[in-house]
């Protein structure tokens, strides 16, 4: 992220509840819980009250819930209905794009790129529209993270030869 | 027809045609209902009477779009969103689509003394250390899109804090970044310049949004949906105006028809409406010449009352004997008629002296109208009618008519027991007696009050009827006190006595507050110490935060923003509505939403110990009416005393004026008593009708009291009267079954006071047997 020094490693689990429910929680470096519930995104972390924002203020948000929703729950349509979905292959690997399909959108997230093998999806990156970039490791990927790691290493390690 | 007559014809028709050129080029007629509302004299009724029309809430329009998809519903949203904010007829228009940029560039280094923040929290390390940790979280979280733009220069997130604070509590949801309905409608919310009850303004902004909507791309598919009270208004105007019409059309084609059966000539006929005419045009002339801008009320009430003088002519051509010239018949009628007009208009002097500008109006109007009329009915209209003219007193059948009426019993105790009836409907009648709830008498279709509710709990829209006021010696000191009630509000909002509040010192706080926040802001020095120590450890690059420090300095010398900067502001209107200022006082507004329970509402106001109260409009706007019918109940008494007197000194005659005055009178409470067994609760427009109904049956009585001792005068006398009768009946029967309450409690009113005023005239006259004994 051109704001910081080195890029920002969190580790933790995303789990899908269900529905329109996505859990995120973050075990390093600091323990937070991020639920997207009911129309509501609360984040709570250790020591402090909990913060609550209604997804209406962050429409972008929303829609980002929608592709990870979609994804995880294999609804091809709705992915459809938000993004412009491009889907590259190479043997046993694949790589999965989408570009948002509304403009407003496409001015804070340029693309989101899921890579992965076989069944199995292996990282989710995101390119934000000013350069920033984060990649979301997944699975047995997320256990080899190094401390200190490099962009280009990582976007190797996911399948960045696509 | 002589050259004479055709001369006169002319000249009178060029005068008439004159008088409507002038009318039409420089008559100016004013819609806004409270010029016909009396004077306030309290503060209070001030600020009602601004409110009724102008205050935040009765301005606003509640606009919901449908058709195609959200993404097209969002762009019409948009872009009638932005067209209206070009438009000069609305100050203000949301949609939803809240950006920073609300918050002007300028203004932004203000956010240190617009936020809560520094109250609490002085901007020391471990405060900034805090922070930015969460900015840190925050990156990594699902918020990083959103927050990152703002981290270099406000990495408290300060901007945030003061639009949460600024976002309405209940807001529609936001998709395709504008607010969306449950149902699927883009919602709008626009505010015109124009009073919410001035029917004339507020159509001319309904045609700018629906023009707008149309103009946009594919704008012709999109269907809108509009409520709120200023569209409540022009609907009610044009429904009203619309089934007038209607009537209006049926009731004149009826109105022809009888004359041409009563009289069998088309020049008498169109002959006949030539006073009336002149009536009406001198009555818009002397309007014109009084004042500057005439009311549409008075125009409406005017026409209604001129009715009387229709009956001028009707007298003139029923009372031609054969072989009479015109001009003798209206000698022989002439002293009578005059007493009529005369004690007509002594009577409506009474509401020129009532101090309501439009009772005023309609004073002059109806007075030059009747003289006008009854004058050309006397020195002009019989010139122009035929030398010769069949006599109505041979009109078949009329003759046994007269024999049966003079055949009724005439009990000189009738008054009696007709005064005993109307006591006990007036006491026994269920219901309230009077009507002080003016929209009881427009009201609107249901399915338009349940979209009107539905759009409004969507928008979390301001209620109509409540508005917390705040008092104080300037705007600081409104903004002060209006601090102080920031606690007692949320707590009301948490108890759900109401859902939200919109307190002018949640946009702007008042100087003190500011200055005290400005004093807690660190020096440039020491901000930089705190923030080196803060970012210890932190991966954030050297010299992000920049902006920030330059920011808060600047934030630390700046002059406290005041009202009028901040009105200057794109959100200013905003705040430019809550204040107002009034004589040596300023007033603060604001707007509460689904007010639950009031009286909680007005016991927290108390225990502030601020000069806070809730006003209720609906209340005080029916205790305006209230007062209203007073002033207008105190002319009728007046006008009463004065027609007493006018008529016993022309008829020289107390038992005269008894036999005229006493059915007119009985008749009237009559018509009331029956109204009000009927559970009718009494209006400003049942009196006005009731003083029409009264006018008319004072000439019924006039006439039947005239002692002529002439069975064939009687005859045409009484002729004339059923003319009289039956067109009153026609014109207002045909009203009394209109769906407009407005226009049934008028219609109603006159058809049964026209009924029993004719009815008692006939019962109460001395007896035709008796007068011919010497």
């Amino acid at each position: 992220m051109k704001v910081l020094d080195k890029p920002l490693v969190v580790s933790g689990e995303l789990s899908w509840l269900g529905g329109d429910r996505l859990e995120r929680r973050v075990d390093k470096p600091a323990k937070e819980v991020s639920t997207i519930a009911d129309g509501e995104v609360t984040q709570e972390r250790d020591g402090r009250k909990p913060r609550t924002f209604s997804l209406k203020r962050a429409p972008q948000l929303k829609i980002l819930l929608d592709s990870f929703v979609a994804l995880l729950g294999g609804d091809a349509s709705r992915l459809d209905d938000s993004f412009d979905v491009h889907l590259g292959r190479d043997a046993d690997r694949w790589a999965l794009t989408l570009t948002p399909r509304d403009a407003r959108l496409v001015k804070q997230i340029a693309s989101i790129q899921v890579y992965g093998s076989g069944n199995q999806p292996r990282c989710m990156r995101m390119n934000e529209a000013d350069g920033d970039t984060s990649i979301d490791m997944l699975g047995e990927l997320a256990t080899h993270m190094p401390a200190e790691p490099k962009l280009e290493a990582v976007i190797a390690q996911c399948g960045g030869a696509m | 027809m002589s050259r004479a007559r055709l001369g006169l014809l002319v000249l009178w028709l060029l005068a008439l045609g004159l008088l409507g050129w002038l009318a039409s080029q420089h008559l100016k007629i004013g819609t806004d209902l409270r010029s016909f509302m009396p004077a306030p004299t309290t503060p209070d009724q001030k600020l009602l009477m601004e409110q009724v029309g102008e205050g935040p809430g009765s301005r606003l329009l509640l606009l919901a779009i449908e058709g195609g998809d959200d993404a097209r519903k969002a762009a019409w949203s948009r872009g009638l969103a932005t067209a209206l904010r070009k438009d000069p007829a609305f100050t203000q228009v949301v949609n939803g689509d809240f950006d920073m940029a609300a918050l002007d560039e300028r203004l932004l280094p203000y956010r240190y003394l617009l936020s809560p923040t520094l109250d609490t929290q002085p901007l020391d390390k471990d405060y900034l250390a805090d922070e930015l940790q969460q900015r840190l979280d925050d990156l990594g979280s699902p918020a990083a899109s959103l927050l990152k733009g703002l981290l270099p220069r406000d990495p408290t997130l300060e901007v945030l804090k003061i639009a949460e604070r600024w976002t309405p509590a209940h807001s529609p949801d936001v998709r395709e970044g504008v607010w969306f309905s449950s149902k699927g409608e883009a919602l709008l919310l626009a505010q015109t310049r124009g009073a919410g009850f001035d029917p004339g303004a507020q159509g001319e902004a309904i045609d700018h949004i629906r023009a707008a909507l149309t103009a946009l791309p594919d704008g012709k598919d999109a269907r809108l949906t509009i409520s709120g009270p200023g569209y409540f208004t022009v609907m009610v105007n044009a429904q009203t105006r619309d089934e007038a019409d209607w009537i209006g059309r049926v009731s004149t084609v009826g109105f022809i028809v009888l004359m041409l059966l009563a009289y069998r000539s088309v020049r008498s006929l169109l002959l006949g409406a030539l006073p009336v005419a002149t009536g009406a045009l001198a009555g818009i002339a002397a309007l014109m010449a009084m004042f500057p801008e005439v009311h549409g009320i008075t125009l409406a009430f005017g026409f209604t009352l001129l009715g009387v003088a229709q009956e001028y002519p009707i007298r003139l051509l029923s009372h031609r004997r054969a072989g009479e010239s015109a001009v003798a018949s209206v000698r022989g009628l002439w002293p009578l008629l005059l007493t009529a007009i005369a004690s007509a208009c002594i009577a409506y002097l009474a509401f020129y002296v009532s101090g309501v500008g439009g009772l005023k109006q309609l004073a002059v109007f109806t007075i030059s109208g009747l003289l006008a009329a009854g004058f050309s009915t006397r020195y002009l209209l019989p010139y122009l009618l035929p030398e010769q003219a069949r006599d109505v007193a041979d009109t078949p059948g009329l003759a046994r008519f007269r024999a049966w009426l003079d055949g009724l019993p005439r009990p000189r105790w009738l008054p009696v027991p007709v005064v005993l009836a109307v006591l006990a409907m007036l006491c026994f009648a269920p219901g309230p007696f009077w009507q002080n709830d003016l929209s009881a008498l427009t009201p609107l279709p249901r399915d338009l009050l349940m979209t009107d509710a539905r759009l409004r709990g969507e928008l979390g829209a301001p209620d109509v009827r409540y508005l917390l006021i705040v008092q104080a010696k300037d705007a600081d000191a409104v903004l002060s006190a209006s601090r102080k009630l920031e606690p007692a509000m949320h707590a009301l909002v948490k108890l759900e006595a109401l859902d939200g509040y919109e307190l002018p010192s949640v946009y702007l706080p008042d100087l003190e507050t500011q200055r005290a926040r400005q004093a807690k802001l660190p020096d440039q020095k020491t901000l930089d110490r705190e923030l080196a120590l803060a970012l210890h450890g932190l991966p954030f690059r050297k010299d992000l935060f920049a902006p920030f420090v330059a920011d808060v300095e600047q934030a630390r010398t700046l002059p406290p923003l005041t009202p009028e900067a901040f009105e200057q502001s794109p959100l200013g209107q905003r705040l430019a509505a809550m204040l107002v200022h009034r004589g040596d006082q300023w007033v603060g507004l604001s707007t509460l939403s689904g007010v639950r329970d009031p009286q909680a509402i007005e016991t927290a106001l108390h225990d502030t110990g601020v000069d806070a109260r809730l006003l209720d409009l609906k209340d005080a706007s029916e205790s305006l009416v209230a007062a209203y019918r007073t002033r207008i109940l105190h002319a009728v008494l007046a006008a009463t005393a004065l027609l007493f007197i006018t008529i016993t000194l022309a008829l020289r005659s107390i038992r005269r004026a008894w036999h005229v005055l006493a059915p007119m009178t009985l008749a009237t409470f009559l018509v009331l008593g029956v109204e009000r067994l009927a559970g009718i609760p009494i209006s400003l427009f049942h009196l006005v009708a009731l003083i029409l109904a009264a006018g008319l049956g004072l000439h019924y009585a006039l006439f039947f009291e005239r002692d002529t001792g002439d069975a064939a005068e009687q005859r045409r006398t009484l002729h004339a009267t059923v003319v009289c009768v039956l067109s009153a009946l026609l014109v207002f029967g045909m009203l009394a079954w209109s769906s407009i309450p407005v226009l049934r409690a008028i219609g109603l009113t006159v058809a049964l006071g026209v009924a029993f005023h004719f009815c008692l005239s006939i019962l109460m006259a001395p007896h035709v047997r008796e007068d011919r004994l010497p």
